[in-house]
């Protein structure tokens, strides 16, 4: 009874997960598209490097940065995914003009953008792999500790991706109602995540108010897990008060409530946007 | 006409950006947002305060620099998309004035981006950037933007006939050069070598230059602040030349190939 629908649902999931793929990278050569992928985590932990290095004056705190190193590099996963998944909304409903035709194909429209949400997640894993790799290779970090679980990273890595997700579905609702140019709104909250959750500071540097709203964030537990599990220890005083087992059921908990806001709020979008007329707009004006 | 065709193509940018407010906000409060990040990394280092002023100053830069890429380079990509390019090209004005009120509309609608960094970042952080010192820095910012937007043209037409590849391509140029300028640190902490190499692009030396000119032997300047001004005069002077030669050539080799009017995507 179950395998039917299931099984349906996985063919979707890899056809677009497939066209995905070609949408992003066949227009280039494999070594520039690696380029491309890597070319921002690679940058963005050398400019890290060098400020802690240059406050340190030439003896980089390499605990400091280790700390710093892992949450940038984790949090590659919410701009490129959360931004990724809205902005195909906005390619395929005025740029390739595609979107109407999901409507006439044996298609549901969440699983095929879960599909499509793929290709970035394949990228961001692959930027963050080389992140892993040149931290320790290159700049001699050292990532894990003898009593580092690699299963339960794995675990932990997945389930907070699972939450970006959500969260990338929530996003893309909106953007369906909404014209081309409020993608600066999906921009913006990744880069207001990137502030709130502590992904490259202590959180305990944020004012008051700031830390408050760093607390209702999943991405804030989901960075202080993997610090606690790559480095031994956490890194916000703000969160000592919580134990991994709590970091645990934090972040499941939130995932599981924004997987079922997303449904929720996504049918409701995708409903107006119907209603409205809006699955062909074009707003580049 | 040439002068006309100047004005027209930057007030069409100086009033798109106060027609959409949600671009106002997003050209402002976001960019404002990912900045700050950085200055808390310093903040959370006990770095001295004006390090929280270099990424300020950095974080003002990363908007024209941004505007460079996106506004000046991948634009004649985005004008093809939309079927304008062609209109410029039937025009009897010179293309460089098109590409010149491109430059002069990016940076008078950037300045609202750049301004909202730098007030936030002494409201909110209280940075100190000494008024005295703002007029030289101003100077030397009139001839970083100068040089920056004169290599914008050329990536302008060298961007004219890539096809999918310029979104990816300009993403490129944005964390990797944020790395080899030094928006974030004094590009000395890279070692001479690489600020040399980082130096080819305007932006480098300028930020370096203004942050010298504020915060003196604390910024840990690359080169004497006296050597900039002449660099960027004579990066200008070059840059505008290659632009030329290169648009011509590049609008040339398009009517060949006949891809002026194909759409990339």
């Amino acid at each position: 009874m179950i395998v039917g629908p299931v099984k349906r649902l996985a063919q979707v999931l890899r056809t677009s997960a497939w066209l995905g793929w070609q949408v992003e990278a066949n227009w280039a050569e494999p070594w520039i598209f690696l380029m491309y992928a890597i070319a921002k985590p690679l940058a963005t932990t050398l400019i890290l490097f060098f400020m802690v290095r240059v406050v340190s004056q030439g003896h980089a705190n390499a605990e400091t940065f280790r700390f710093i190193f892992i949450g940038n590099t984790f949090f590659l996963y919410v701009t490129e995914v959360l931004i990724g998944i809205s902005w195909t909304v906005f390619r395929d409903r005025e740029d390739y003009e595609t979107l109407k035709y999901i409507y006439v194909a044996p298609v549901r429209l969440l699983p095929y953008l879960l599909g499509r949400a793929f290709t970035r997640v394949a990228t961001a894993t692959l930027g963050v792999l080389v992140a892993l790799l040149f931290g320790r290779l290159v700049l001699g970090l050292t990532i894990g500790v003898p009593g580092t679980n690699w299963l339960l990273v794995v675990g932990a890595v997945l389930l907070g991706l699972l939450g970006v997700l959500w969260l990338g579905i929530i996003l893309a609702g909106i953007s369906l109602v909404v014209a081309r140019h409020s993608m600066n709104l999906n921009e913006g909250l990744s880069g207001l995540f990137f502030l709130l959750c502590g992904a490259i500071f202590p959180l305990d540097v944020l004012p008051r108010w700031a830390l408050h709203l760093s607390l209702l964030l999943p991405f804030t537990y989901w960075l202080e897990l993997l610090r606690r599990m790559l480095t031994g220890r956490g890194f916000a005083a703000s969160l000592g008060r919580y134990g991994d087992g709590d970091l645990w059921w934090i972040l499941a908990l939130a995932t599981v409530g924004l997987c079922a806001l997303a449904l929720v709020w996504f049918r409701g979008c995708e409903r107006i946007a119907r209603e409205r007329g809006l699955i062909d707009w074009k707003t580049n004006y | 006409m040439n002068l006309a065709a100047v004005y027209a193509r930057a007030s069409v940018r100086v009033k798109a950006s106060f027609r959409e407010r949600s671009w106002l906000l997003g050209e402002t409060l976001f960019p404002f947002l990912a900045m700050s990040a950085f200055v808390l990394v310093y903040r959370g280092l006990r770095a001295p305060r004006e390090y929280e002023g270099f990424v300020v100053l950095g974080g003002a830069m990363i908007a024209y620099w941004n505007n460079v890429i996106w506004g000046m380079a991948s634009q004649f990509f985005w004008e093809r998309e939309q079927g304008q390019l062609q209109l410029y090209l039937i025009t009897p004005v010179s293309r460089m004035s098109i590409l010149l009120g491109m430059a002069l509309g990016g940076m008078a609608m950037t300045t609202t981006r750049a301004a909202a960094i730098l007030t936030g970042g002494i409201l909110l952080f209280h940075v100190s950037l000494p008024l005295e010192r703002a007029l030289p820095a101003f100077g030397l910012f009139l001839l970083t933007l100068g040089a920056a937007y004169s290599l914008g043209m050329i990536l302008s037409s060298l961007f004219l006939l890539w096809g999918r590849e310029v979104w990816h391509t300009a993403t490129i140029l944005q964390e990797p050069v944020y790395l080899l300028s030094g928006f974030y640190f004094p590009v000395s902490a890279m070692g001479v070598g690489i600020a040399i190499v980082g130096s080819i692009l305007p932006v480098t030396l300028g930020l370096d230059g203004i942050r010298q000119v504020f915060y003196g032997p604390a910024a840990h300047g690359l080169l004497p602040v006296r050597w900039i001004p002449p660099i960027q005069i004579a990066l200008t002077a070059i840059f505008l030349f290659v632009s030329a030669v290169s648009l011509r050539y590049m609008e040339n080799l398009g009517k060949q190939e006949g891809r002026l009017t194909v759409r990339g995507d």
